[in-house]
């Protein structure tokens, strides 16, 4: 199995794993970062989704090989310390979870949704984040908080 | 008995002995250096419960940072329990929420308050919480009378700490120093009235919510122990089928690999995951050929192999209920009506598949999982391997939800055979595909419904008759003379078990559908008709709240656009749910639904509403397409794509209207709110295109 460089939330780390691996696979049990989940292991519902060179991908079906050189980035890179990310403070003010096994993936996915579209609609956001599955249901909220997030975006 | 005058209750503190219970030593590491206080509770006449529980215990830990541990058996799943047993227990002590932490559902250190189901922790657990600290909240107030020679009456806390009048101070971290601390009896410690509730009521957000926007949360999926092994077990077509024999020989000849079979049990452990799986995939193993059941016939078979309900069958849902004459009721009525309405399986689909890592050390074990039911589940892993249930420690992780779907030690259990011997901790982690066809699904269910009413929209008869789903929401919230309602238990093709409100999904589809029906028969308003025929004062009032924001009567239904409601009363929970949605062709999208929810005085308004909104949510999927498919012997659709679950597209504007009793017992409301979902839609969907669903999933009837 070849070695593989790989760029995670700044830290850049060799892998030795083969380059079908996934990458929510390679992000768990090397790098220990489990904010990134398996839920379904298709690519349908979105609960492991992370950035890849800016764009969200599914990691459950993303092979590592595809990463190249770009800088991958998890939830776990999202915040600093002491602040959270606009998006992780909007979920948290407007209680955009139960369970919260969805809510990395959600997050990841709205920050790429806004990094697109600073200003959607209802229904671009809707549309925006089909592909990724709250079980709980808490659809609304998650609305609510990416509205709110893209406004204080603006008004940053 | 109690000293004051409606206590109705006693606490007696007692001692924790952990002898040779290695497990019980083990976990006492989570805590920190401190005291555990230990309370026997005599529940007596006059408390908030519904149901009669003699004696229970609760333990609390007052840290040597002042901290007090809140511990108990039930687990947080996304119903927000963690943040509303914090409220609790901060409103008794009478300290801030962040001084409260809790350990929950592990097994060798919090008492058994039962598996997290039933929508039993707002009505049973809380109030046993909160009866505990109030009296740790005495017990202190005691302790400084003693040391200050005062009237312990006349002594209060306030934010922790209890304030003489010279200056100086007592809280509950100086409990530790007691040197004289033993055995004591509290009677009658007052609890806080709701008028007076200054942490509970309040919408404080869950406590564990940085932990989840930051993906810092750690479910058992998340879990990983140095030197851990990974197993893999081999799947039979369906859960039926014996292993007749196996050929592991190439297998075994695997470096690191062990194979481990045990009566039908069949798997292997290995270094990593990638390694178990491909040496699980050389082993051929031979089963027996076992057919489920022909889903083309489900519900006529279903009927055919039934049961009787069983007259004798108490508890909180009885089989039978009976009331005047069925019979004379409805050849005596006007008009009747009589129609049969059919719910398919669905599954769970928990998002977190489960996962579990065991570890033996000679004849004691250790489980961390994501159980909803840590005491069942030891003890069934107990049994198992016939062995004390002490020397079982079950530790939950916090669970990516269950829905009912997590009862079992199925995983758990799985993970305890495999690392019987292989002498480091083994994980198993269930695929999504093991979660479709390895865990045990929402019954399926056909209801058979006869009325008879009057012209003017009085019922007087209901016969109702539920196949196979369950006694859940049987009792009609109607005032109807004469009733039959009844559970016949069959024989299921596929596993079934617990499911967020039991058969109260179906039984409320059945009878909401039907007196819609009624209504529509004698051209009624539908919300005028169910007035008519309620009469308990809270389930009017949610209708008639839900019915003013959404605008009934003002808005008519036709080209394409229709109306509808429903409403139901389960759980101590009133609710009433009313659907806008626009139809083309085959195509629904629900535009808007109304909800009013009155489930006694609110712990939290923020969890209750989000509880509300994602039940009706859920509620969508089993209505509208989710469905487990079969064949002869599999599940042939056990896959997220190809099992439709609702999605942000699929969801309407939810509004929740909360009615807030604080002179009623708070009821447990994560599962009562899904029960209207699937007959407002249905109903809406009669008025939008004249069409009477009566199965659900619904959108299959349009397909054709």
């Amino acid at each position: 199995m070849p070695d593989l460089k790989l760029t995670v939330n700044g830290i850049e780390a060799t892998v030795l794993a083969d380059p079908s691996t996934s990458l929510l696979s390679v992000l768990r049990k090397h790098f220990h970062l489990t904010g990134a989940k398996y839920a379904c292991g298709e690519g349908q519902c979105g609960a492991c989704t992370v950035m890849v060179g800016g764009e969200a991908v599914r990691s459950c079906v993303f092979p590592i090989h595809n990463v190249g050189q770009k800088y991958v980035e998890t939830i776990e890179g999202l915040a600093n310390s002491a602040h959270l990310h606009p998006i992780q403070q909007a979920f948290l003010d407007a209680s955009a979870f139960q369970c919260g096994f969805c809510t990395p993936g959600m997050i990841m996915a709205s920050v790429a949704l806004l990094d697109r579209n600073p200003a959607p609609s209802v229904e671009e956001i809707r549309a925006g984040l089909a592909g990724n599955v709250c079980r709980c249901g808490t659809y609304s909220r998650i609305v609510k908080a990416v509205q709110s997030a893209a406004k204080a975006g603006r008004n940053a | 008995m109690p000293e004051e005058a409606g206590g109705g209750y006693e606490h007696q503190l007692q001692r924790l002995e952990f002898g040779d219970d290695i497990t019980r030593r083990e976990a006492a590491k989570r805590l920190q250096a401190g005291i555990l206080f230990l309370f026997t509770v005599r529940i007596g006449e006059g408390q908030e419960t519904t149901n009669p529980m003699p004696l229970l215990s609760s333990r609390l830990h007052v840290g040597e940072d002042g901290a007090i541990t809140v511990l108990t058996g039930k687990i947080e799943c996304g119903q927000g329990i963690r943040t509303t047993l914090t409220q609790a227990a901060a409103e008794e002590l009478h300290i801030a929420p962040a001084r409260v932490r809790l350990i929950m559902g592990d097994t060798a250190l919090v008492p058994d308050d039962g598996g997290t189901w039933g929508s039993l922790t707002t009505p049973q657990t809380v109030p046993v919480i909160r009866q505990a600290c109030a009296s740790l909240r005495e017990y202190l107030c005691r302790y400084a009378a003693q040391q200050w020679k005062m009237d312990a009456g006349e002594i209060h806390v306030s934010n922790g700490r209890i304030r003489h009048t010279d200056g100086r101070t007592l809280s509950y971290r100086d409990l530790i120093d007691n040197k004289a601390f033993g055995a004591a009896s509290i009677a009658g410690a007052r609890l806080m009235p709701a008028s007076e509730w200054a942490a509970c009521g309040t919408p404080m957000p869950a406590v564990h919510g940085p932990a989840i926007v930051r993906g810092a949360l750690k479910y058992s999926s998340d879990l990983q122990f140095d030197g851990m092994l990974h197993g893999y077990v081999i799947r039979p077509p369906n859960y039926r089928c014996r292993l007749l024999s196996y050929d592991a020989s190439k297998a075994a000849r695997i470096p690191g690999v062990k194979i481990v079979r045990q009566d039908d049990f069949l798997g292997v452990v290995a270094p990593n995951e990638q390694a178990a799986a491909a040496a699980a995939h050389t082993i051929e193993a031979h089963w027996s050929n076992e057919q489920l059941g022909n889903p083309d016939t489900l519900f006529s078979d279903l009927k055919r192999n039934s049961k009787p309900p069983d007259a004798k069958a108490g508890g909180r849902y009885p089989a039978l209920i009976e009331a005047g004459s069925v019979d004379q009721g409805i050849s005596r009525a006007a008009h009747r009506h009589k129609a049969s309405y059919q719910i398919w399986y669905i599954a769970h689909v928990p998002l977190e598949a489960r996962a579990a890592i065991a570890e033996w050390r000679g004849d004691w074990l250790t489980v961390h999982c994501g159980t909803q039911a840590p005491f069942p589940v030891r003890d069934e892993i107990a049994k198992a391997f016939q062995l004390p249930p002490e020397h079982v420690r079950v530790v939950v992780s916090d669970t990516g939800s269950g829905y009912g779907g997590k009862h079992n030690s199925e995983c758990e259990l799985e993970a305890a055979r495999l690392a019987r011997n292989a002498g480091k901790p083994v994980r198993l982690a269930w695929s999504r595909e093991d979660e479709f066809e390895r865990s045990y699904c929402r019954p399926a269910a056909l209801m058979e419904v006869e009325s008879g009413f009057d012209s003017e929209g009085k019922v007087h008869a209901w016969d109702f008759h539920n196949y196979n789903g369950g006694a859940a929401s049987l009792t009609p919230p109607y005032r109807i003379g004469n009733v039959r309602a009844a559970y016949h238990a069959s024989i299921s093709p596929l596993r079934q078990g617990s499911y967020r409100s039991l058969a109260a999904v179906g039984n409320t589809f059945a009878r909401e559908s039907h007196m819609d029906e009624i209504a529509a028969e004698l051209k009624l308003d539908p919300l005028e008709f169910r007035l008519r025929n309620i009469e308990e004062r809270r389930l009017r009032t949610v209708l008639e709240r839900a019915a003013e924001r959404f605008g009934w009567g003002r808005v008519r239904s036709g080209n394409g656009v229709g109306y509808g409601l429903a409403c139901n009363l389960e759980k101590g929970g009133h609710l009433a749910l009313l659907t806008e949605l626009e139809m083309d062709g085959a195509q629904v999208r629900l535009r808007r639904m109304v909800a009013a929810f009155d489930a006694g005085a609110i712990l939290n308004p923020d969890i209750l509403s989000n509880q509300v909104e994602g039940a009706i949510v859920q509620g969508i999927g089993g209505a509208l397409f989710e469905q487990l498919k079969f064949d002869s012997n599999r599940i042939t659709n056990g896959r997220l794509s190809e099992y439709r679950v609702p999605r942000f597209t699929d969801t309407p504007e939810i509004d929740v209207i909360l009615v807030d009793r604080r002179d009623m017992p708070s009821a447990g409301a994560g599962e009562s709110p899904i029960t209207a979902t699937a007959p407002s839609i249905a109903s809406a969907i009669y008025a939008a295109s004249g069409k009477r669903i009566r199965q659900l999933p619904m959108l299959p009837a349009f397909e054709n």
